[in-house]
């Protein structure tokens, strides 16, 4: 998430396609940990630029992520 | 016959004998299904992203085994009645998966034997007496504070592992939806 958020970003690219990324893991948590906010939620697909697949398993692993305690729920 | 990964949470407050105890009952388990056990990773003592049980931090699990699908639902009765186990997660795995895991796991041991030998040899140079001994307990250490034992599925994986299932309780925490997709 280098990129600076405010302006518009001139490319959207989804991380796990360009780490050709097959299927999202949900065992490592710390990868996962930046497509996560501060409180917890999944950030939106505009925001990481994530393709739509991959956003889907992220969310998938994210979720398992988070019953086996290595993520966070949504603080609120 | 299926290949599957189960995450296990076990109690830190547990011994280290009680630990092969649950991993034993649950290898048996498996094995009267008929299924085997490929390989158990020890993924270490974390911290836990939030509490569970009054617990700050959990021992975490990684069982690979192969077996039929009618099996689960026994494995999760396990689970169920061992109080011991804080949390699972069963998940379909690949021969990828299985493969990292198994590679990973020969890995661990050959840098845990390296590192032990090492302080061993360290022992023997700095005391002559019990050197047996020492060494012994040094290679515990080793094996406690070498590198985290992190599968990275990535490095070959092919279909998304199914989630197959989780917890009453863990059900509910599902519920709580994340907000995400694009309008
Ligand atoms: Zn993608």
């Amino acid at each position: 998430m280098r990129r600076d958020r405010g302006r518009k970003p001139k490319k959207k690219i989804c991380s796990f396609c360009v780490d050709k990324v097959e299927a999202v893991d949900y065992k490592q948590y710390e990868k996962l940990k930046r497509f996560v906010t501060e409180r917890g939620k999944v950030l939106p697909r505009r925001i990481s630029g994530n393709c739509a697949g991959h956003q889907r398993q992220l969310t998938k692993a994210i979720k398992k992520a988070r019953i086996m305690a290595l993520l966070p729920f949504s603080m609120e | 016959m299926e290949k599957y990964e189960i995450m296990l949470i076990i109690s830190p407050e547990l011994e280290k004998e009680e630990h092969e105890e649950v991993l034993g009952g649950l290898t048996s388990e498996i094995e009267k299904g008929n299924g085997s056990v490929d390989i158990i990773l020890d993924w270490r003592r974390r911290r836990l992203a939030y509490e569970i049980n009054k617990l700050q931090e959990g021992h975490y699990y990684l069982v690979y085994f192969t077996a039929q699908g009618s099996i689960i639902p026994e494995l999760e009765h396990y689970f169920k009645v061992t109080d011991s186990i804080m949390r699972y997660m069963i998940v379909r795995a690949t021969e990828q998966e299985f493969a990292a895991a198994i590679e990973k796991a020969e890995r661990e041991a050959a840098k845990a034997r390296e590192e032990s030998e090492k302080k061993a040899a360290e022992e023997i140079a700095n005391t002559e007496t019990e050197v047996e001994e020492t060494a012994e307990v040094e290679s515990d250490a080793v094996q406690e504070s070498s590198t985290t034992v992190e599968v990275e599925a990535d490095e070959a994986q092919d279909d998304l592992a199914e989630e197959i299932t989780k917890t009453e309780e863990t059900e509910e925490m599902l519920k709580d939806e994340p907000v995400n997709e694009d309008k």
